[in-house]
């Protein structure tokens, strides 16, 4: 992220309460993910300490601090999915898209394809669990997932086998 | 505000029905603490507010008859308070707590020392053992450390990281930091002493943060290494100038030294640049 654009997003946020968290979101959103220079660029523009920021960025699940993928895949794992056979889901998926997740030392599950094109994440709950097992591309939300339809799904975005 | 600087009025609490002089307003673990008696704790420090993180001060307040948990860091004096600290209620809770250190820090003498002392010597809870833990998986997380870097020295070099069962305390992205002083307030602070800090040549090596090295002042009368080269400086600039210059060359011992020969000097007519 550029500087001018980080300019811009801090002079939106002026009020002190839940600033940083505004600013952290912005640079999310823009960015997919939030660059440790944009941290650090940060940390000096609003003398706030690094160790801060960061950790903020890693406290909230809404942050992630490595680039992702072009399409964000988050497979429920939420009890009701859970029990419905998400397990199988995640399973399926890092079949297709030849990763294989774990998770990492800050507790978080993020895996990217090598191409770049794919990360999945996964979520405990969306709030959909009468559709369970869910999961969400882009935004997009798919309900009574099956392994089965995973191909057709990923195909959406480019996919191919 | 961290400590009270005018002290309340007097009064008299109870602790294990016995009457103790306070001061209203003071810190019931300090009256204890000073009346030597036992209430086991691990996050208290005198320097910063009390937080009540590690719930090991538990004592049972009596007020009208009735019972009540409370820790004896956050409870404060008034007149006529009574509290327990040995009921079996607050002993079983104790037990529990020092099960949950003992698999939370599994390599700490401090905590294996402090739970056995009160007869708990094995843990049911799975241990958090983790490999190459800069902490030596000796952390509690009761946060003194964070707390002493950034509100005593103002640094702020370390933070809690991630959250939950994930939550450690470290530099950002593990990385040497650049707020670190050296100053190893940390250390002194941290109650399991987990946190490890070494002179190497001209450098300190904050060891389990991230190897943060910060370069130290050398005596130039005996060659050896011996402050925080930066901080010394942040202190200096607010001392006057006779005593500063002294300070900016030697080492504690060498200005000890000098001091006194000067002084042995001026005694038999020499001269003396002290007052």
């Amino acid at each position: 992220m550029d500087e001018r654009t980080l300019d811009a997003i801090i002079a939106r946020h002026d009020a002190p309460a839940g600033r940083l968290l505004g600013i952290l979101g912005e640079i999310q959103n823009q960015e997919g993910y939030v660059p440790r220079e944009t941290l650090e660029l940060l940390s000096e523009k609003l003398g706030v300490r690094l160790s801060q920021l960061y950790g903020l960025a890693t406290f909230y699940s809404y942050f992630t601090l490595r680039p992702v993928g072009d399409h964000v895949i988050t497979v429920c794992m939420g009890t009701a999915c859970h029990v419905k056979g998400a397990v199988a889901i995640l399973e399926a998926l890092e079949g297709l898209l030849g990763i294989k997740s774990d998770v990492t030392d800050d507790g978080k599950l993020s895996v990217t394809t090598i191409d770049r094109k794919f990360t999945v994440e996964i979520a405990r709950c969306f709030g959909a669990c009468s559709m369970a097992p869910v999961l969400r591309i882009d935004g997009n939300l798919y309900g009574y997932a099956t392994p089965e339809d995973l191909p057709v799904i990923l195909g959406e975005y480019g996919w191919t086998p | 505000m961290i400590q009270q600087k005018i002290p309340g009025k007097p009064v008299t609490v109870t602790i294990n029905g016995k009457k103790y002089r306070a001061n209203e307003g003071e810190i019931l673990l300090s009256v204890a603490i000073r009346e030597k008696i036992e209430i086991p704790h691990l996050c208290f420090e005198a320097s910063l507010d009390p937080y009540g993180a590690c719930r090991l001060c538990m004592v049972e307040v009596v007020r009208k008859g009735k019972r009540e948990m409370a820790t004896s860091c956050t409870l404060r004096a008034a007149d006529g308070l009574e509290v327990l600290t040995d009921t079996p209620e607050i002993e079983k809770h104790r037990s529990i707590l020092f099960e949950l250190y003992l698999a939370e820090a599994p390599k700490s003498d401090v905590i294996r020392d402090m739970a056995a002392h009160y007869g708990v010597t094995r843990t049911r809870f799975l241990k958090r053992i983790e490999q190459g833990d800069p902490l030596g998986n000796k952390c509690v997380l009761c946060g003194l450390c964070v707390r002493a870097c950034s509100e005593i020295m103002g640094a702020g070099a370390i933070n809690f990281i991630n959250r939950g069962p994930y939550t450690v305390v470290n530099t950002p992205y593990y990385a040497p930091s650049r707020d670190c002083f050296g100053c190893g307030a940390c250390v002194r602070v941290c109650p399991t002493n987990a946190i490890e800090m070494e002179d190497v040549g001209a450098d300190r090596v904050m060891k389990s943060w991230s190897d943060t090295r910060v370069p130290l002042s050398q005596c130039e009368c005996c060659g050896r290494y011996y402050a925080p080269r930066e901080l010394s400086a942040s202190v200096l600039a607010r001392l006057d100038t006779p005593l500063k210059e002294e300070i900016a060359r030697l080492c504690p011992e060498c200005r000890g030294k000098q001091l006194a020969q000067n002084e042995i000097l001026a005694g038999r007519g020499g001269r003396a640049t002290h007052g």
